[in-house]
């Protein structure tokens, strides 16, 4: 009798810790949901805001393309002036599986910008989503002080090195529309540069997206 | 995510581009124009003389490219070859729709927004 007790109350807590251990299971599967559906919603919403930006990147290009047209002439920025004979790109992307969190494996993007290819080491600009690496010399950033001059460091000759690679490339870019071209033309130059950094960014979010979307349906 | 093959690692890949004179001018000045040997190039220019069949067959050219990583559409021009684009699935090439200059970007058109908007549809909130 009073093994039989004893059976029972084993069987009861054996019942009840399942129970306890279906429970925790349970709300961790809530959990992992609500963050695929939060993680959805951010990439959404930064989507959004990321194409609403380039929206507003490319019409100031188009502007300034426009004003250069019209302050140089029909004839001197078209299409049939485009070089087709076989250049190599001078910007180029990078596509990785990167994993993320609960979304798993996701590609993302990256873009390396004016990277020369005529002979050595590439010297061009790698551009990620970081706003660290933004174009621009930091020794133009710096204060003038009177007095001792600090020797410019091996990094700062190679930033400085890298920064007139970037100026001749952009500078052949446009040498297609001749040799002396409207400040307007180099304007629009860098609106579409921004506006193809931001697409970098849209498509990492646009594949953020679709990476919760799918976790979240699969249910 | 489970089943998924692993996306091939792509180094020095392109953007592809089917838009307007002007966009793709654009970002020609900005470097990703490339022509290889054969003179093929990684954008098409879409005027008023593009047939359809020309921006399918870029479409369907571009996205089986192994070097391209974005293909850059403006939506004007997506929406003439939508049953492609909405029926392309895979991540990479990423596709993007850009507005142009005469016609701005609808939310309600792009292929990405339109796969994911039965998540807040009537019907999928009534099936939870």
């Amino acid at each position: 009798m009073a093994g039989d007790e004893g059976a029972e109350i084993y069987e009861e807590r054996e019942e009840s810790m399942d129970a306890a251990v279906d429970k925790e299971t349970e709300i961790k599967t809530e959990g992992k949901e609500d963050e695929n559906v939060l993680q959805f919603l951010d990439s959404l919403d930064g989507y959004l805001t990321l194409m609403d930006s380039v929206n507003s990147k490319l019409r100031e290009g188009w502007f300034d393309l426009a004003s250069a047209r019209h302050s140089m002439g029909t004839l001197r920025i078209n299409s049939t002036l485009l070089d087709l004979k076989y250049h190599p790109a001078a910007s180029t992307f990078q596509v990785t599986d990167q994993e993320v969190g609960s979304l798993g494996s996701v590609p993302r993007f990256a873009l390396s910008k004016w990277v020369s290819k005529g002979g050595g080491s590439p010297k061009g600009k790698d551009f990620s989503t970081d706003t660290d690496s933004e174009i621009g010399s930091p020794l133009s950033q710096q204060l003038r002080h009177r007095g001792v001059s600090e020797k410019p460091s091996a990094k700062d000759e190679n930033t400085l090195a890298a920064d007139e690679e970037i100026k001749k490339e952009r500078a052949k870019s446009l040498s297609v529309f001749g040799g002396l071209v409207s400040p307007k033309l180099r304007g629009a130059q860098l609106s579409f540069e921004t506006a193809l950094e931001t697409l970098v960014e849209i498509a990492n979010m646009r594949a953020s997206m679709l990476s919760a979307f799918e976790r979240i349906t699969e249910k | 995510m489970a089943g998924r093959a692993p996306i091939p690692a792509r180094n020095s890949a392109l953007i592809a581009m089917i838009a307007d004179e002007d966009t793709i001018v654009g970002f020609l000045m900005a470097g990703v124009g490339n022509v290889d040997i054969r003179r093929k190039t990684n954008y098409l220019i879409v005027d008023s003389k593009t047939t359809v069949r020309q921006i399918e067959d870029a479409f369907k050219e571009f996205s089986a490219r192994d070097d391209i990583a974005i293909i850059l559409l403006s939506q004007y021009i997506a929406n003439m070859i939508r049953f492609l684009v909405d029926s392309y699935n895979k991540p990479v090439p990423a596709i993007l729709e850009i507005p142009s200059k005469d016609h701005p970007y609808d939310p309600a058109h792009d292929s990405v927004l339109s796969r994911v908007k039965y998540l807040f549809s009537a019907e999928s909130v009534s099936q939870r």
